[in-house]
């Protein structure tokens, strides 16, 4: 009986034994092996935040915006024409989204939607004067100007515009024009009919340019008057 | 001639001068009121002696031109003559304030996609020149 509690004692002391070698022998074991794993996964992390940053960085700097009629589009290419000369744009099939403008919201459409003489804005990355587009917005086109107003048509509702950058234009009022006046004692702007217009005055127009325009002639979308009066006060 | 005609003659005279005097002037008012340039009164341009005077040129720190925001509010920055009367226009916007302290800061908000922008800067001294600048900038929306 004695000797059978002690080969059971001693089996059991050689069990603890084990179990307690193989604990303390993995105890390490983990700690060495888990351990690198955090600290290089934080590491592959941090070089892909900045590896990320640094695209972003650079696709920000080379980021531009440009805009144009369209002279003319072609499968994956677009020619925009502006000011400056012409814009040649690439879409890419996985990365371009073209939109349509429509006020204060847009809709998603297809590249193959945008037609001949529509005003488009591009933005996306310039190389070698090629701009691959990220995004297209097809919108209408604004001129904001101002001059003086050297003469009123009462019959036709028009006014000819000397404006700074010498031209000459001939805005119809419409209807649907916003006129606004300067109230030369509070500066605020009050809506004004087309009778309160003067020769002389000073007026800030905003036109949509279709881009078939000729002589200057253009429907006004807004006209902002500050009264001679202003500047004899 | 009887004395009484020439007096007659004369009155007549003097009366029909007063009236044609008093019908020109008359009508010269409402034609200006009306249609015409209002000149500034000579004494006026004359009492203002410019030389010597150096205005302010416009200056606009932000936002520069052909920018790209994710954002459809911009602060407009920069300094123009002190008290004069600074108009920035947009398609969606008519911003118009007195420059008060020379340098000025203001809030301006943003169309989706390219806003053409014209500020002009109308001095206190009306005889100066205005002076402009025209800018394109661009808000492309981030989520797009």
């Amino acid at each position: 009986m004695i000797k059978n509690l002690k080969n059971c004692f001693i089996i059991s002391l050689f069990y603890c034994l084990l179990t307690s070698s193989i604990v303390v022998g993995q105890t390490p074991s983990i700690t060495a092996s888990s351990s690198p794993t955090v600290v290089v996964d934080k590491d592959i992390q941090q070089l892909k935040d900045k590896i990320a940053n640094k695209v972003s960085e650079i696709r920000k700097q080379n980021n531009k915006a440009i805009s144009g009629f369209v002279l003319n589009i072609d499968g994956n290419t677009m020619k925009l024409d502006n000011k400056e000369g012409v814009n040649q744009v690439k879409f890419d099939d996985t990365l371009t989204k073209v939109f349509k403008v429509l006020g204060t919201t847009k809709k998603e459409i297809k590249s193959e939607d945008i037609e001949k003489n529509d005003y488009a804005i591009v933005s996306g990355v310039v190389a070698d004067n090629i701009i691959t587009a990220n995004v297209v917005l097809i919108d209408e086109n604004f001129l904001v100007e101002s001059g003086k107003i050297t003469e009123i048509n009462k019959e036709n509702f028009n006014i000819k515009v000397l404006a700074s950058d010498k031209n000459t234009y001939s805005l119809d009022i419409e209807t649907s024009t916003k006129q606004y006046m300067i109230n030369i004692k509070t500066l605020l702007k009050e809506t004004i009919g087309f009778s309160k217009l003067k020769e002389g005055d000073t007026v800030h127009f905003v036109v949509k340019k279709t881009g078939t325009e000729k002589n200057n002639e253009y429907s006004a979308y807004k006209i902002l008057v500050i009264p001679q009066e202003y500047f004899i006060k | 001639m009887k004395k009484e005609t020439i007096i007659a003659i004369f009155l007549g005279l003097l009366f029909g001068g007063v009236v044609a005097v008093f019908i020109s002037l008359k009508s010269k008012d409402i034609e200006l009121s009306k249609n015409k340039v209002i000149a500034p009164p000579k004494e006026k341009v004359l009492s203002v002696n410019l030389t010597g005077i150096e205005m302010q040129p416009l200056e606009l720190s932000e936002p520069a031109d052909n920018a790209i925001f994710e954002k459809d509010l911009i602060r407009f920055k920069g300094t123009a003559a002190k008290d004069s009367l600074i108009i920035i226009q947009s398609p969606i916007k008519d911003l118009i304030f007195k420059n008060t302290q020379g340098k000025f800061d203001q809030e301006f908000p943003l169309a989706l996609g390219e806003n053409s922008i014209k500020i002009v800067v109308y001095p206190k001294e009306k005889q100066f020149r205005p002076q402009e600048k025209s800018i394109k900038v661009y808000f492309i929306d981030s989520e797009l």
